[in-house]
């Protein structure tokens, strides 16, 4: 066990050292140069510079800067590593991620580092009570649909759950707000609390929640479909194992037989779905918060992309690789728990 | 003997909806069991010939989709949606991805832009229209508007006449982009639909505003002689009326028309009209077109499309300017000796001067948005100029005495005021979106781009992902390692935010509308193959380890024709359940992406950029056909097509029985 975790662990290293290779060379084609422009602005406050004066020094500085932020060298590979933290820059000092150094956000002003929090917390808290909603109500009516095959629930279940799994889930989205918002007048459309409110205490509490009731319906409702199909088809194939009619030939009752026999065997499939979804929490919903603006790691991560604040969404990125490859380990150890046939010590 | 009702088509739908939503019981109760026809058991030599019942795997699974109505009807669906969105387009006006259109902006969908109120059909005395709504004068001074009663947003409707309007003798009325006015027989002035450019009324707003000119104060107080009026005519926000002694009355949005103030207080006027920018007119003189600005319209020529014209003083060589019609950008003359002439810029699509029959010359033109219909002395009306929505197409029509264009309809009437004919732009099926383009034909055009980025995205994804599933189960040992964990690096990118980085990578380089459409396709193909290697590679190792692989080998079976006929047909059922799956699954991503922005980019349309404004609450309750039709169906779509991908994977399973 612990051999294959390791040998996972080290796996995953290598994989996201892959991936953030290559999604630093990507970056590196953006024409942006920082060293360039604070070399600029900083030749600007001297004014009594001549122009020949101004050349020189602009290249004085410009190698400053350029020292400063690492970039003095075209090699792809030492730019990697120093943003990784394990090659030093010219001044010796090592400092990349490895270090706690997750590059500074133009856009907030303020360590990239310090302006994740937040968002993070927002979204993991839309995220899990999403995530316990949906498998609330999608295992349950899963499973009833299995066992009920080809009645007339299970058909109306299979249709709209057709819709829904068919349906881009913006246009879920919009009609909701339409619904909601528009005609209802029920939730506000956006934001996180009413504009230029100061409530406090309990007040404040229940305007947050009103605003976030609808993302929150929205996403539920978005997820429902998907895996009310998947939760069924894995049932219907767990209630034709062998074992299942050996169960029902002992005699034994219909519940036991489904919430214990089939149930058990219905879950392995569903693991990767259950853990993805919990990891995916994290992640955020981009178009769901772009839209609600639900300031999460998906609108943060949308809006760092449309300002082009580079180490921002080096960072997400690194993060959501990160958990992408970690769901991966947790899905593979839960299969093991679940599945006892799975031995993971192999 | 209980009767027996006739099938027909809709007793067959309703069948199949009850059976579909509540079951066969309620199917039996409602509609009555269905006769099965009895097998007779032929016996041959003895025993019982069941050899027709034995069927070919492929006749078996088409015999089992067949049996599925609902998939069948997908099927149908997903044809018909295919066909209308690239076969259509040839059948349709014409259409291109930047098309913009002021006046027609956000129209809700309806096919009454042209229906002229019975009422009003014998007894024509006049009709004008300029944007989304047309109004008519009877003969006997009554007013009907018809088209689209709704101003934009405003909650205003042009159709509610008032009172005092529908109860006056009307002589005169010309409408603008969202308003109508009207003069009574004894002078009054009425008018109507919104006055937030000092349309028709003055208010202490109108006066404050330094852009605006009020209505002048002789024609709000009705001073004018309706017996000397030549013309009233509306533009985009501004109105003018016309005396035959030259005086000129024009009011209303100055920052509409920039050189409105030009014409104010003119008095030598023997003709005006709008452009959409511009007011022009027609001074004492005769000779050259008044715009007071130096330089626009002075160049003229005979035919639409011979260039920018000579010189207008050299053009006319004597002969005087006697009406001036305008469309949005260009401007037709009418010269003394019934010629015509044109001066501006035209639409790309236009439909060139008719050459007239001997002794025939123009009586009267008219003009739309983009086209112009003129009225000759032979009592025939033909049509020329921009042709977008087929206005300039006109039908043969005899006897006509007076023609009336505008906005994109015509209509030729006789001397009693019969409507003979009628021709243009009937209405927008979907509506129009905030640029004034035809969403029909937007959805038809984003259809095929949603489409084309979809299929060849799955196909992108079969080629490779099925590859590389080959080689992973054929090799097996060290390749299948690496290769498996080639695809486990790919299926660990999440999709949405690796798409918007290299969207915003690819904004940076400068792509043309094509390359960046290849490369959402190239994208999308690229990270969407593993589950295809997957598949692929599982379904090679059963086929491998299957009885009837080591049957064939131990017959002695080349190894080549055992991959080839043996284990490629079965991965080639899984294959194709999982490309109609991957198919919506791609048209979802892709319409996704574009709805963020980061995917197909306007002008180009696509089902998801198409519905991008619906992310604004207020515009997606005010502007509903803006997206409930395109949603509607990518819906559709998407559903069917799921449908026959599921429908396929049931009937393809050899365990899955019929009892579903």
């Amino acid at each position: 066990m612990g051999r294959y975790i390791a040998k996972r662990l080290l796996y995953m290293l290598f994989v996201f050292l892959l991936l953030t290779f290559v999604l630093f060379v990507l970056y590196q084609m953006m024409p942006a140069n920082r060293a360039y422009t604070d070399a600029r602005t900083e030749l600007q406050t001297m004014k009594q510079l001549s122009e020949e004066e101004k050349a020189t020094k602009f290249d004085e500085l410009y190698l400053k800067y350029q020292r400063m932020y690492g970039t003095d060298t075209d090699n792809k590979l030492v730019l990697y590593l120093r943003w990784l933290g394990v090659y030093p820059y010219y001044d010796g000092h090592v400092s990349g991620i490895l270090e706690g150094n997750f590059g500074f956000s133009y856009e907030y002003n303020k360590p990239v580092i310090d302006v994740i929090p937040s968002h993070l917390r927002n979204t993991f808290l839309l995220g899990v009570i999403t995530e316990v909603a949906v498998l609330g109500i999608t295992i349950p009516l899963g499973i009833r649909c299995a066992v009920k095959k080809g009645s007339r629930f299970d058909r109306f279940t299979q249709f709209f759950t057709l819709i829904g799994f068919s349906t881009p889930s913006f246009i879920i989205y919009i009609i909701f707000i339409v619904f909601f918002c528009s005609i209802l007048h029920w939730f506000p459309v956006s934001g996180m609390k009413t504009p230029g409110s100061s409530y406090t205490g309990f007040r404040a509490v229940l305007d947050v929640l009103h605003h976030v009731a609808l993302p929150t319906i929205c996403l539920t409702f978005g997820s429902l479909a998907g895996i009310t199909r998947i939760c069924r088809a894995s049932m219907i194939d767990a209630l034709n194992l062998d074992c299942i009619r050996t169960a029902r030939a002992k005699g034994l009752t219909e519940k036991v037989v489904i919430y214990s026999h089939a149930w058990r065997n219905a879950l392995i499939p569903m693991v990767s779905i259950i853990v993805g979804g919990f990891f995916g929490t994290i992640s955020g919903a981009i178009i769901l918060e772009q839209m609600f603006g639900f300031k999460g790691m998906g609108l943060l991560f949308f809006s760092s992309v449309m300002t082009a604040d580079y180490d921002m969404i080096m960072f997400l990125e690194v993060i959501y690789t990160f958990i992408g490859l970690f769901a991966n380990l947790v899905t593979d150890l839960c299969y093991g728990i679940v599945d006892p046939r799975v031995r993971i010590s192999k | 003997m209980e009767k027996k009702k006739r099938e027909n088509v809709f007793r067959v739908l309703a069948r199949w909806f009850v059976r579909f939503f509540f079951g066969l019981k309620y199917e039996e109760k409602w509609f009555g069991k269905k006769e099965q026809p009895k097998k007779e058991i032929v016996f041959k030599n003895g025993v019982p010939d069941d050899s027709e019942l034995i069927v070919s795997p492929t006749r078996q699974i088409f015999n089992r989709f067949i049996e599925r109505k609902f998939a069948v009807f997908s099927v149908f669906v997903v044809l018909v949606m295919f066909a209308v969105v690239f076969i259509a387009p040839n059948f349709m006006t014409k259409y291109y991805d930047a098309y913009t259109e002021t006046t027609q902006k956000d129209l809700p969908p309806t096919m009454a832009l042209m229906s002229v109120p019975g009422a009003l059909k014998n007894n024509i005395k006049m009709i004008d229209s300029f944007g989304s709504f047309s109004v008519g004068l009877s003969n006997d001074g009554k007013v009907y508007v018809w088209g689209i009663g709704q101003i934009g947003a405003t909650g205003i409707n042009i159709k509610e006449i008032p009172e005092e309007v529908k109860n006056a003798k009307i002589a005169y009325v010309a409408a603008g982009q969202d308003h109508i006015i009207a003069i009574g027989e004894d002078g009054t002035f009425y008018g109507w639909g919104s006055n937030r450019f000092g349309q028709y009324a003055v208010t202490d707003a109108v006066l404050e505003n330094p852009n605006l000119e009020p209505v002048p104060d002789a024609v709000l107080n009705g001073e004018i002689d309706v017996s000397h009026i030549k013309r009233v005519t509306c533009g985009y926000q501004a109105s003018a009326i016309l005396m035959d002694d030259g005086t000129l009355y024009i009011w209303g949005n100055k920052q509409a028309y920039a050189n409105l103030t030009s014409f104010i207080g003119k008095t030598n006027i023997t003709d005006v009209d709008f452009t959409l920018n511009y007011v022009v007119g027609l001074d004492k003189k005769q000779t050259s077109i008044y715009s007071g600005t130096r330089g626009l319209y002075n160049m003229a020529r005979e035919k639409i499309t011979t260039g920018k014209g000579v010189k207008m003083s050299e053009f006319l060589n004597g002969r005087k300017i006697t009406e001036v019609r305008a469309t949005s950008t260009s401007i037709c003359m009418l010269l003394s000796d019934g010629s015509i002439a044109f001066t501006g810029d035209f639409q790309s699509d236009v439909v060139e001067v008719p050459t007239l029959e001997e002794g025939e010359y123009f009586v009267d033109i008219e003009s739309g948005t983009y086209h112009y219909t003129g009225l000759t002395n032979f009592g025939h009306v033909y049509s020329f100029g921009g042709d977008h929505y087929h206005q300039a197409t006109a039908p043969t029509v005899e006897g006509a005495k007076k023609v009336f264009a505008g906005a994109f309809q015509s209509y030729a009437v006789d001397g009693s005021g019969k409507l003979l004919d009628k021709w243009g732009l009937r209405g927008y099926l979907f509506g129009t979106d905030d640029r004034g383009a035809d969403i029909a034909s937007r959805v038809v055009a984003g259809g095929q781009i949603t489409m084309t980025v979809g299929a060849v995205a799955v196909i992108i994804e079969i080629v490779i992902g099925v590859s590389i599933g080959l080689l992973a189960g054929f090799f097996g040992g060290p390749v299948d390692i690496f290769l498996m964990r080639v695809a486990e690096v790919f299926s660990s990118i999440p999709l949405y935010p690796f798409m918007l980085i290299l969207s915003s990578l690819l904004a940076q380089v400068s792509l043309t509308t094509d390359q960046r459409l290849y490369m959402i396709m190239v994208i999308l193909g690229i990270l969407g193959w593993p589950g295809f290697a997957y598949i692929t590679r599982a379904q090679v190792l059963v086929a491998r380890e299957s009885e009837y692989v080591t049957a064939a080998q131990a017959m002695g079976v080349k190894e080549s024709r055992i991959a080839f006929k043996h284990i490629l047909p079965n991965i080639i059922s899984v294959i194709l359940v999982n490309m109609t799956l991957s198919f919506a699954a791609s048209m979802q991503t892709e319409t996704s992406l574009s709805f963020l922005g980061f995917g197909v980019n306007y002008p180009q349309p696509s089902w998801g950029n198409m519905l991008s404004r619906a992310s604004n609450a207020t515009a997606a309750i005010n502007f509903w056909w803006q997206w409930v039709f395109t949603s509607t169906i990518l819906v559709l779509t998407t559903v069917c097509i799921n449908t026959i991908g599921d429908t396929l994977r049931d009937v393809m399973d050899p365990k899955s029985t019929n009892d579903k």
